[in-house]
C-alpha cells in the first residue's frame, strides 16, 4: 500500500519529481505531465485533462503539506497509460485526512482521469490518477 | 440566501437619474457617485478575484477595478436602457487587464508563444476536422513544422493565457459562449453529488457553470463543448482551467477536509 509496486511494465520507465510545496511549482509538474503524455501519443485534449487533473490534485494536497514541505510526483504506466501519483508529506502529529469523495474536486478528478485513488499511509498523503490513451474516443 | 449580494438595481437607476441632473464637482455629485461605487463594489470584488494569483496583490486589483468602475459611472448613459452592471463589467475587466499588460504580465507568456496562439488554434481546428478527434502533440508538431517541445509549451500557455475574454461573440457564428449553453439543472437532477454541487455552481458565472456541467456532469469532450458553444477547443480549455482555478480560490469546500 505504501509503495507503488509494478510501475515499470512497458518501455516508458518511471519518472520522479519533487518540487517545493508551493503553488508556483505546480506548473513544473504540469509540464512534465504533458511531456510524458505526449510521448505516449495522448491527444491534446487528453493531455489537457491530465493537466487540469494534476492542478486539481495538487491543489487538494498542498494545504496538507507542512511548512517547508515538498510536493512529489511519480509518473509511471505502460505505453498507452499514464499514471501519476502526487503526494505530500504529512507534518508529524497531523491527523491523516480522508479524501472526501463527494467533494466537487473529487468529481472533477474522476471525470478527467480513468481512475482516481487516494491513500494516506505512513507519513504521506497521496492521490493517484490513471488515464489511458483513447479511452473515451467515440 | 445568495452569496453574491447583487447590486440594488432600483437604487442604481434612481442615482443615475439624479446624477444626470447634477453638475460635476458639486458636493451632491460626489456623494451620488460615491454611493454608486459602494453599491457596485461587490461586482468589482467578484471580477478582481478572477485575476488573483497572478502575482498582483488583491488590494491593488480592487483599486484598479474601482478605477474602471468610476470610469463606467462617468460614461454611463441611462437613456440607452442598458443595465449598468452589464455596461460596467467590460470596463472593470478592461482596466484590470490593461494594468496587467502595462505591468508586463501579458508578456510573461513569451511573445513567440503569444504569436503562436492563433496558429495553434487553427492547426487544432484543421486537424480535429480531418481526424475526427483531437490531434496528438506529434501530429500538431508535424502540421506546424515545430519541435514537439514547442507545441507542448504552446498548448500549456494557451490554457493559462486568458487574455481573450470569454464572452466575445465568435467571429463566424456570432454566438457568445453564454448563448450556446443549456440549462444545467436537468442534468444535475440525476447526479448524486448535486447537493455538493449546487451551492458551488450557484456562485459561478452563468457560462462557466454551464461549461463545467457539460464537461464534468454530462461528461462531454472539450471538442463537443466547443461545437455546442461555437468556440474553439482552446477557448473551452481556457474556460475550464480558469473556472476551476476560480473555484479553488473561492471555495473552502473544494479541499480534502482535514
Amino acid at each position: 500500500m505504501s509503495q507503488a509496486a509494478t510501475e515499470h511494465d512497458g518501455s516508458q520507465g518511471t519518472v520522479e519529481l519533487t518540487v517545493p510545496a508551493d503553488p508556483a511549482f505546480v506548473s513544473v509538474i504540469r509540464t512534465v505531465t504533458a511531456s510524458l503524455a505526449a510521448r505516449r501519443d495522448f491527444t491534446i485534449e487528453e493531455i489537457d485533462d491530465l493537466r487540469i487533473a494534476v492542478d486539481e490534485a495538487s491543489a487538494l494536497l498542498l494545504p496538507h503539506a507542512g511548512e517547508a514541505g515538498s510536493l512529489s510526483a511519480s509518473f509511471g504506466g505502460a505505453d498507452n497509460t499514464l499514471s501519476i501519483s502526487v503526494s505530500v508529506p504529512l507534518p508529524k502529529g497531523q491527523a491523516v485526512p480522508e479524501p472526501d469523495q463527494t467533494s466537487f474536486a473529487w468529481m472533477v478528478l474522476a471525470a478527467l482521469a480513468d481512475s482516481v485513488t487516494g491513500s494516506a499511509s505512513g507519513d504521506r498523503l497521496m492521490l493517484t490518477l490513471t488515464k489511458a490513451r483513447g479511452a473515451r474516443s467515440t | 440566501m445568495s452569496e453574491r449580494s447583487r447590486p440594488d438595481r432600483e437604487r442604481t437607476q434612481q442615482l443615475f437619474g439624479e446624477l444626470a441632473t447634477l453638475t460635476r464637482g458639486t458636493a451632491r455629485h460626489s456623494e451620488v457617485r460615491a454611493e454608486l461605487v459602494e453599491i457596485h463594489m461587490p461586482l468589482v470584488r467578484y471580477l478582481a478575484r478572477r485575476f488573483t494569483g497572478r502575482g498582483e496583490p488583491a488590494d491593488d486589483l480592487l483599486q484598479i477595478g474601482t478605477i474602471g468602475l468610476l470610469q463606467a459611472i462617468d460614461r454611463f448613459d441611462i437613456g440607452r436602457g442598458l443595465e449598468f452592471s452589464t455596461f460596467a463589467t467590460p470596463n472593470i475587466v478592461g482596466e484590470i487587464k490593461r494594468h496587467f499588460r502595462d505591468r508586463g504580465w501579458m508578456v510573461r507568456v513569451p511573445r513567440r508563444l503569444q504569436e503562436m496562439q492563433g496558429e495553434l488554434a487553427t492547426a487544432i481546428n484543421d486537424l480535429s476536422q480531418r481526424l475526427g478527434r483531437s490531434p496528438t502533440i506529434r501530429e500538431l508538431a508535424e502540421h506546424m513544422r515545430l519541435p514537439e517541445e514547442q507545441v507542448i509549451e504552446a498548448t500549456d500557455s494557451a490554457r493559462a493565457y486568458s487574455a481573450v475574454p470569454l464572452d466575445v461573440p465568435n467571429s463566424t457564428t456570432g454566438m457568445t459562449i453564454a448563448d450556446g449553453l443549456v440549462e444545467p439543472d436537468d442534468a444535475l437532477e440525476h447526479v448524486e453529488l448535486r447537493h455538493t454541487l449546487r451551492p458551488v455552481l450557484a456562485r459561478l458565472g452563468e457560462r462557466e457553470r454551464r461549461a463545467l456541467v457539460m464537461r464534468f456532469v454530462e461528461n462531454k469532450t472539450q471538442n463537443e463543448i466547443a461545437q455546442a458553444l461555437g468556440v474553439s477547443q482552446v477557448h473551452v480549455s481556457r474556460l475550464l482551467a480558469k473556472t476551476l482555478a476560480e473555484l479553488r480560490s473561492k471555495l473552502p469546500d473544494v479541499q480534502v477536509p482535514g
